[in-house]
């Protein structure tokens, strides 16, 4: 009786966010006939890459029960390293990525550091980190960083791979690996463990220490890659494109299911919630609504995920069929 | 001991997490505000009677007479403004401290290059006015800029010039105007602030002006897509009501969408391809920013579709991603060291100098036949049109080899 009701109570969790996408797709047809172009299915895949990215990173984050607030700062520090370094030279742009990965590693490090050593709550730690990150920018820049985007780098923003755009090809390339880590092996199941009850997973000889600091890191990782991607885009320094991005990667993965209170989630998950937020973007753009109706209505979309979230319905997640064999 | 304090943290987080989603929003909205004005259109002035009026508004209305020729304009209309000469003699003063002025400079701070080359400039012109600098930054946030007023005003300088980041310092300055401090904005700010002075660019001006030349472009008839900076902001709003009471005037010319694009490349492409599907037959495009600029020209060459006629400021990476190029555009300059103009007001004023109540800074505008006079290859993107630096200074703000 227990896995029946378990086993929709979980079907339930997961056709939600389906239901919403096939919600949205069918209000798209009707108000937006052209919504179906191959046109507009390429939009909608862009940016199913831009905000996947960096979601992926934030559900590593967000399944400990932690949080990145620095990752779209982090993004843009890789801009401001690609530019003052290579100064548009191809020849450059391998030490220059190594650079910012090298940062990346620091910024995700130092978070890792803030939460585990100085038991600062992830919110507060992240947006230190976001505001010391900002404080390097403007103190090193002053707000006009020298230097240009090297041309070769256009293809992984610009390109397209068996006629996909690089980023989301990128993006489907990393939740295969996120799904194989999380689904199919040790290192997710002591992911979700960390994140359902750090003290039991201490207590069982999970080295929690080192598994929020992996996670904290491939979070700053995945803001390092989504820097790359936008330098190649736009080919500019451009800070003020980042702006929704914290708030995006973290809605996507809501929106999809992953908890916010760690432990449940998968990255199927962050992938559905990550379509139906592009899909909902690209169809308000679309749609002629203005940056108040989009507001409103992304809102109102996070604000329904997170109270199915705390509803009556529990997700299952792996960790419990986990922790049944592993007491079996 | 990591994980018994993890536990109460994370029930803690929903509340945590409302409070900074709502943090980051407001310094979202805030981050690239390049300076802000009032929602009622109202200016400044502890104003008495209006002075040498026929000057001043023959000097207003000099600028849109400028602007309509520069852009080959047959009609542009200045809305009305009353514009007058002010007695400053109430507020002459020796300087307080020492020999020389104290002028404190509440600033955007250096989030842009349009932020840095305003500061740097304003330190430049005060050196060679032998002026002291007091400084606060307020990193484009309208409320850190409050309390940097307060800390300003509590160390008595002799004037304070204010680049606004929204009408939030309002009562804030009218408080240091109360204390005796004379206040130039560098913005426009609701008359109840009692600034002495607002030295800036017009908003209705280069609104108007966009839609002016679009429409004359268009020969009075199509569909025009505007791109405004960011929602709220009122230089971005008072730009686009300027714009559309223009297009207001043309019943053929059909605004189909206004899009925000925050004055980035990045979202101006995003929006732009989105544009090009939905209106593949878009005869043009109204802009407030060559940043957002710089992005609808990338997405419009990428779909290999020809790039309707557009407007905007002028910066000097979208100079050159269209030069040598067909498109046609027209742009007007908003100089970031117009905050010299600032300084050397206010020093007019503690000297008892007559000065404007609104100095409105007039500056080139040009279109796409004049553009390569103001590409300049060998500086920075980031480079914007400068009303006083020289090469040598902005050599040395590395904006220029």
């Amino acid at each position: 009786m227990t896995q029946v009701r378990e086993l929709f109570e979980g079907s339930a969790k997961t056709l939600a966010p389906l239901s919403g996408l096939l919600a949205v797709l069918i209000l798209a047809a009707i108000t937006t006939p052209n919504f179906f172009s191959l046109d507009v299915l390429r939009l909608v895949s862009f940016q199913i890459g831009i905000i996947g990215i960096t979601a992926l990173g934030q559900t590593f984050v967000l399944l400990i029960g932690g949080i990145d607030l620095s990752i779209a700062a982090v993004m843009v520090f890789t801009t401001i390293v690609l530019a003052s370094y290579t100064d548009g030279q191809d020849g450059r742009l391998p030490v220059a990525i190594l650079l910012a990965i090298g940062a990346g590693l620091v910024a995700g490090a130092l978070n890792a550091l803030l939460v585990l050593v100085r038991n600062v709550p992830p919110f507060v730690a992240t947006f230190a980190s976001f505001v010391l990150i900002q404080g390097i920018i403007v103190a090193w820049t002053r707000g006009a960083p020298s230097g240009s985007i090297p041309g070769a780098l256009s293809w992984l923003g610009q390109g397209r791979i068996l006629g996909l755009p690089v980023p989301t090809a990128l993006f489907l390339v990393m939740a295969v690996a996120g799904w194989m880590v999380l689904a199919q092996s040790g290192l997710g199941r002591r992911i979700y463990a960390t994140g359902l009850n750090p003290t039991a997973a201490h207590m069982s000889g999970i080295r929690t220490g080192w598994v929020i600091s992996g996670c904290y890191i491939a979070a700053a990782l995945s803001g390092v890659l989504a820097g790359l991607v936008s330098a190649g885009f736009i080919g500019y320094v451009d800070a003020a494109g980042s702006r929704n991005l914290d708030l995006n990667s973290i809605a996507a993965a809501v929106i999809g299911g992953v908890a916010l209170s760690g432990g449940r989630g998968r990255i199927g998950q962050t992938v559905l919630g990550v379509v139906l937020l592009a899909v909902l973007l690209t169809w308000l753009i679309q749609l002629g609504a203005g940056a108040g109706g989009q507001l409103v209505v992304s809102g109102s979309v996070i604000l329904l995920a997170v109270a199915l979230q705390n509803g009556r319905f529990r997700l299952p997640s792996p960790i419990r069929t986990f922790s049944m064999k592993e007491s079996s | 001991m990591f994980t018994s304090k993890l536990s109460p943290a994370r029930g803690a987080l929903r509340s945590t997490l409302a409070i900074g989603a709502a943090s980051i929003l407001v310094l979202a909205s805030c981050s690239t505000e390049r300076e802000g004005a009032s929602a009622d259109g109202a200016t400044t002035g502890s104003e008495p009677a209006c002075q040498n009026a026929e000057q001043a508004q023959a000097q207003y209305k000099s600028a849109w007479t400028g602007t309509a020729e520069a852009m080959g304009l047959e009609t542009l209309e200045p809305v009305d403004e009353e514009v007058c000469e002010i007695d400053t003699s109430e507020w002459a003063a020796e300087p307080s401290q020492g020999d020389s002025y104290r002028i404190a400079l509440a600033a955007q701070g250096p989030i842009n290059s349009w932020g840095m080359i305003s500061e740097e400039a304003f330190r430049m012109e005060a050196e060679r006015q032998g002026a002291e600098v007091l400084y606060a930054s307020a990193n484009g946030d309208a409320t850190e800029q409050v309390n940097n007023v307060q800390q300003l005003a509590s160390q008595s300088p002799d004037a304070m010039v204010v680049v606004p980041m929204g009408e939030g310092i309002t009562a804030q300055v009218a408080a240091a105007t109360a204390q005796g401090i004379v206040v130039v904005c560098s913005g426009i700010l609701p008359e109840s602030s009692n600034a002495v002075s607002t030295v800036t660019r017009q908003y209705d001006l280069l609104g108007a002006a966009y839609a002016e030349w679009l429409v004359q472009e268009l020969d009075g008839k199509g569909s025009v897509a505007m791109l405004s900076g960011l929602a709220g902001v009122p230089t971005a709003e008072y730009q686009a009501a300027a714009a559309k009471k223009v297009f207001e005037k043309y019943p053929d010319i059909k605004v189909v969408t206004q899009e925000y694009t925050q004055w980035s490349p990045t979202v101006g492409k995003t929006v732009a391809r989105n544009l090009i599907t939905k209106f593949p037959n878009l005869d043009g495009i109204w802009s407030d920013a060559a940043y957002a600029d710089l992005g609808v020209v990338q997405a419009y060459r990428e779909a290999g579709k020809k790039v309707p006629p557009m407007t905007g400021d002028s910066t000097n990476a979208f100079l050159k991603a269209v030069d040598g190029s067909d498109i046609k555009f027209a742009l007007s300059t908003f100089p970031p060291d117009q905050s010299i103009d600032c300084l050397r007001t206010a020093l007019q004023i503690l000297k008892g100098e007559p000065v404007l109540n609104k100095v409105y800074i007039d500056s080139p505008s040009f279109t796409h036949e004049k553009a390569s006079e103001y590409v300049r290859k060998d500086c920075s993107d980031d480079l914007m049109y400068t009303l006083h630096l020289t090469d040598e200074e902005l050599a040395e703000l590395e904006l220029c080899k």
